[in-house]
């Protein structure tokens, strides 16, 4: 049977393309979308499905679709497109998705001959055992059988966000919403309609149901509806968009395909992303056709009736000459008269309902143009080779009869489409006249027109939307809609039907997209889940990217008979956005790659990419990690030879990552004696101090230095990383708790670009730069700074050393900082003076037994475990964390403390990370668990003492000194025997320090 | 995405603040004088009731102001917002407005969509 060309359609253009599906190349329509050109093509086979890789067609044509998807080759590989909504073009490349090696021929069918082990629970059972299954059999396998589409290439993403405020949006262009926006012309609302076509209209393009409004065939009067509203000041019309979600405070995400039907243009944004904030929504988005189970529901060939209708209206083409069509509800007759219109006839229309309640005018219609007809009859199954072929009929006597047909379309009636509304977190209800769930209590401002209100009578509509409108003081607006099939809306229950013949490969499906059968759900409830939201994930039944648009209601209708339920008893899952699948891409907008997050660079940044630097990232900031002297030095050399030449005569690093913080104020004195744990009131000015901050639980939060200008100027330097924390945690306290306190808090991080030159020769290197200044060690002793005029700005420079050696630390206006830092390496010339970056400054504080906020620590560690006692205001009354010191258990002395770890066999090294035990050799097969004591963490090559230096936190290890303990590595059982030491290896006395 | 009415920029979107927890609960004056059970009262715990909730805001990327709301957590509705030195507002204040989606119980998720 082939499909049929309908001239009349009037929003498919007759303009031929090329496509290609598969290799092979086919003419379409401009206009098509993917289905519908593989339609008028006459291909109905589309892709196998997820679980038993059985031959699948086009089921509707919509978003709805749970088969029919299909890969893009070109637009960046695009996977898992539905077929039903995806627009063609000249030249697009279609590839059918989850066979192999063929569409016609693929293997993984043999899942269906298997499916005992595929039943529901699958993923929990299956997976279980014996050992060693997983890894050699069931994830090759299922890898190689399961999932559905290839992932895109790597692409850019040119999509854009744009926000929204108005008045109302109204969800959908439709009878519906277009009454509603009429009747909001010119008024003072600022209106957004969204519409997911790129036409208007809904059901009056669709389908043939609707003759004609006020006189005008359907056609004129959207045409004239478009143009009025185009015509108004106050409402806007978005095509191609589909409304996804919809949060709380009225607040809605919307995705426009701007390459709608068109070739993508790499160099403009191909989606938007609309967020749209309103004070009413109004939900005029229509109704979805749900299917009806019965055996090989599945088989291509087999499409809802309204779909069919919407190919034949809406697209232009009629799949097939002379379908089967079953229904159970009033509205399907329509089909036929489409049918008609275009001079096919259906093999048979299969009528579940009771003689009495079906339609004189359906039955007189039938009789007269000659459809052989079965009322109160039902399809038992169908059968076919990747096809429908023959479809079989339990007739009012009960007896099976069979035809030949090459299609069947089945309606089991329509679910007001409440996704957006439950989003919403409106109450839905039961209504029993459409068996389905209708909106009933909203939550938002939200308001439901027309079929998702549950309400298909085309006679009552104008008279809803009046009386839910009248709160806008709009007008009524009565139109005469005139229709071409009984507008009372009937229906009877029907969710599966009774299966007769068996075979082996013969299965009824309530979820086509997860291959879930209706046997899956009766095994589900018989192994004790009959509950909805364990047996949706038990049997993975509505979890498809389809979210069960077509099934999920009759899921619920076949678990309520086998419970002897209501189905509102029942209850439905979670309705959760989006509605749609939406792409990753059009979500993350611009903000990928170097966009992704802000990169910060020191105003030395060029200099460091001229001399080499490989860089690291630290928080945002971009820092020399390690400077490579030529292109064969590795980065252990590079470090081994920086960290040997600071101590032997200088080294110098960029510090303008460091956090500033400038505090000032009357009260900046008893401020900072809140906010750090040292005591700064004896403390003198132009003096600095390492500080401590810590959180109120006692744990160490940051550390930096703190230079007191006087008591009513300080300057805090926070870790790199730390800054906005620490500045944060300042502005709170100050907020909140001390209000009182007049200070003013300011960041100064990029104000002042800092680096830090330190080595026994950095005073004479130094003093040649600033020679107005007196670096005499009694003039300007350690931990002291100056304050001074640089070419018109202000600079500093303090004495401070991280490495444990002789330095200073310069802060200076970024616009002289270049200037200065290669003056600094003219004078350094001759004593050799070598840039370093992260790596060695790490390596050199960990000789000097110096810890790293994040490495040392992790929220966990208290000053006490550090051995910093000495930096606590004991005298102080109060600071943030102090009283928590003494708490029972940060008080406790056998915490774990910061320790010094050597290996005993001087060769060999100890990783970071790896824990401390008592034990020589691990077991080959730990059976009582082995005493954990602590872990390493740092660990460095120490060039200057040629062996392996590692800090460690150890309990209780301030007692553990020389101690012969072990330490596991990632190689094997044997652990490497250290002894635990001081952490400080190199200058113990600060002979270096304060020279 | 909800809308934060900052006291002193107005209505902006959610993604500008940051939540500070708990509201009115006060650093205690003189810490030494308390207990290890009273200080860890005040540092580790803070209510989470479901309903209507005192608590902290602050405009992270605003005017980096903190101050105080009230909202209903079983709806994120905002009851009320005010500054950190306007008094606390009496909870009878509040009871009248409450409004749950399904008249959902005191506890759980209330993830019904189904009127009851
Ligand atoms: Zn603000």
């Amino acid at each position: 049977m082939s499909a049929i060309n309908n001239k009349n359609c009037k929003y498919i253009s007759q303009k031929e393309i090329k496509i290609t599906f598969d290799g092979k190349s086919y003419s379409a329509l401009d206009g098509d979308t993917v289905a519908s050109a593989l339609l008028r093509n006459n291909i109905r086979l589309i892709g196998r499905s997820f679980k038993y890789h059985r031959p699948r067609g086009i089921y509707t044509c919509g978003i709805e679709e749970p088969n029919a998807l299909v890969q893009i080759l070109n637009e960046h590989n695009e996977p898992n497109t539905r077929a039903t909504i995806k627009r063609t073009y000249d030249g697009i490349n279609i590839s059918s998705q989850n066979r192999w090696p063929s569409l016609a021929f693929d293997i993984g069918s043999i899942n269906n001959i298997l499916s005992p082990i595929f039943s529901a629970g699958f993923y929990y059972k299956t997976f279980m055992g014996p050992k060693g299954f997983w890894k050699k059999i069931y994830e090759p396998l299922i890898r190689r059988t399961a999932g559905l589409g290839k992932p895109p290439k790597n692409f850019r993403s040119k999509s854009i966000h744009q926000n929204h405020n108005v008045d109302i949006l109204i969800v959908g262009g439709g009878l519906s919403g277009l009454i509603a926006a009429r009747k909001l012309i010119d008024t003072n609302n600022e209106v957004l309609i969204i519409e997911q076509d790129c036409f208007l209209g809904g059901i009056l393009k669709n389908s043939n149901k609707v003759k004609s409004i006020d006189g005008k065939n359907v056609f004129e009067w959207v045409n004239e509806t478009e143009k009025l509203i185009l015509g108004s000041k106050n409402i806007k019309i978005l095509k191609n968009t589909l409304v996804t979600t919809y949060n709380f405070t009225n607040h809605l995400i919307a995705l426009e395909d701007k390459f709608a039907g068109k070739k993508i243009d790499t160099n403009k944004s191909e989606l938007t992303l609309h967020k749209i904030r309103t004070t009413h929504t109004i939900l005029a988005n229509g109704h979805i056709e749900r299917f009806i189970s019965f055996r090989n529901n599945d088989l291509p060939g087999v499409m809802l009736a309204s779909s069919f209708e919407k190919y034949i209206e809406r697209y232009g083409v009629a799949p097939d000459e002379k379908p089967v069509i079953f229904s159970n509800n009033s509205s399907t007759i329509s089909l036929v008269k489409s049918l008609i219109n275009l001079g096919c006839k259906p093999s048979a229309y299969i009528d579940s309902r009771n003689k009495n309640d079906i339609e004189d005018e359906t039955k007189d219609y039938l009789l007269k143009n000659n459809i052989p007809f079965y009322p109160e009859s039902e399809v038992e199954g169908c059968e076919g080779n990747k096809k429908v072929e023959k479809v079989y009929i339990r007739g009012s006597n009960k007896e099976i009869s069979s035809i030949n047909t090459s299609m069947l379309c089945p309606s089991g009636g329509f679910n007001p489409d409440i996704h957006l509304f439950t989003q919403s977190k409106g109450l839905v209800k039961w209504d029993d006249k459409i068996i389905s769930f209708k909106p009933d209590t909203a939550f938002q401002n939200t308001i439901t027109l027309g079929s998702v209100s549950g309400n298909y009578e085309f006679k009552n509509l104008c008279n809803e939307i009046n009386k839910k409108l009248s709160f806008l003081k709009v007008n009524d607006l009565n139109l005469d809609i005139e229709t071409n099939i009984r507008d009372d809306f009937s229906i009877s229950e029907l969710w599966e039907t009774k299966t007769n013949k068996m075979s082996k490969w013969s299965k009824s499906f309530i979820d086509l997209h997860n291959d879930v059968t209706t046997k899956d759900l009766k095994q589900a409830i018989n192994e004790g889940y009959d509950r909805i939201e364990h047996l949706k994930r038990y049997t993975t039944n509505s979890m498809g990217t389809d979210q069960g648009k077509i099934s999920s209601i009759n899921s619920l209708g076949i678990v309520s008979k086998i419970l002897n339920k209501k189905i509102e008893e029942v209850g439905t899952t979670t309705y959760r956005p989006p509605y749609a699948p939406l792409s990753f891409g059009a979500i993350a907008g611009r903000s990928t790659y170097e966009y992704y997050d802000p990169e910060r660079k020191t105003p030395i940044h060029n200099w460091h990419i001229k001399n080499n630097a490989v860089f690291e990232d630290v928080g945002q900031w971009k820092r020399p990690w390690y400077f490579k002297k030529d292109e064969s030095e590795s980065m252990h050399q590079a470090v081994q030879r920086e960290s040997k030449q600071t101590r032997q005569t200088a080294g110098i690093i960029d510090g303008s990552t460091l956090g500033k913080i400038e505090i000032k104020g009357k009260d900046a004195l008893e401020f900072m004696n809140l906010m750090y744990t040292n005591a700064f009131t004896k403390m003198k000015p132009m003096t600095s101090r390492y500080a401590l901050m810590l959180g109120e639980d006692g744990m160490i939060m940051d550390d930096g230095i703190v230079c007191k200008i006087n008591d009513k100027h300080f300057i805090a330097t926070t870790t790199s990383s730390g800054a906005p924390k620490v500045l944060s945690h300042m502005e709170e306290f100050l907020q909140t708790e001390w209000p009182h306190l007049q200070v003013f808090l300011n960041s100064i991080t990029e104000q002042f670009t800092t680096f830090n030159i330190s080595g026994p020769k950095a005073r004479e290197i130094i003093s040649k730069v600033f020679t107005d200044i007196d670096f005499n060690n009694e003039k300007f002793p350690f931990m002291t700074f100056k304050t001074f005029d640089y070419k018109n700005t202000q600079a500093r420079i303090m004495r401070a050393s991280f490495t444990g050696e002789l330095g200073y630390e310069i802060y200076i206006s970024p616009k002289h900082a270049l200037e200065l830092w290669e003056q600094l390496f003219n004078y350094g010339k001759e004593f050799n003076l070598v840039p370093y970056g992260t790596e060695t400054m790490h390596l050199l504080r960990a000789e000097k037994g110096y810890v790293v906020i994040g490495q040392e620590t992790d929220g966990t560690v208290t000053p006490l475990d550090l051995n910093f006692n000495w930096m606590i205001g004991k005298k102080k009354k109060d600071f943030i964390g102090k009283r928590s010191l003494t708490r029972s258990d940060t008080a406790r002395e056998d915490r774990k403390q910061l320790v010094g770890v050597v290996p005993i066999d001087k060769s060999l090294f100890i990783e970071e990370g790896q824990h401390i035990v008592e034990c020589e050799n691990l077991p080959n097969k730990i059976k009582t668990p082995i005493e954990y004591l602590g872990h390493i963490s740092s660990s460095y090559h120490s060039p200057n003492l040629n062996h392996c230096i590692s800090m460690a936190m150890i309990k209780n290890g301030n007692k553990l000194k020389g101690k012969k303990l072990f330490v596991s590595t990632s190689k094997g059982t044997k652990n490497i025997p250290v002894e635990v030491v001081s952490p400080v290896f190199i200058d113990p006395e600060n002979k270096r320090l304060v020279s | 995405m909800i809308l934060i009415n900052c006291p002193y920029c107005g209505e902006r979107e959610q993604s500008e603040f940051s939540n500070g927890g708990e509201a009115h609960v006060a650093r205690p004056k003189n810490p030494e004088a308390l207990s290890d059970k009273d200080w860890g009262q005040y540092v580790f715990y803070r209510s989470n009731p479901k309903g209507i909730f005192y608590e902290r805001w602050v405009h992270t990327h605003g005017c980096r102001k903190w101050f105080n709301a009230v909202r209903d957590t079983s709806t994120d509705t905002f009851l009320k917002i005010y500054r950190l030195d306007d008094n606390r507002p009496d909870i009878s204040e509040f009871k009248s407005t409450l409004k749950s989606p399904s008249g959902e119980p005191s506890v759980g998720s209330g993830n019904f969509a189904v009127k009851k």
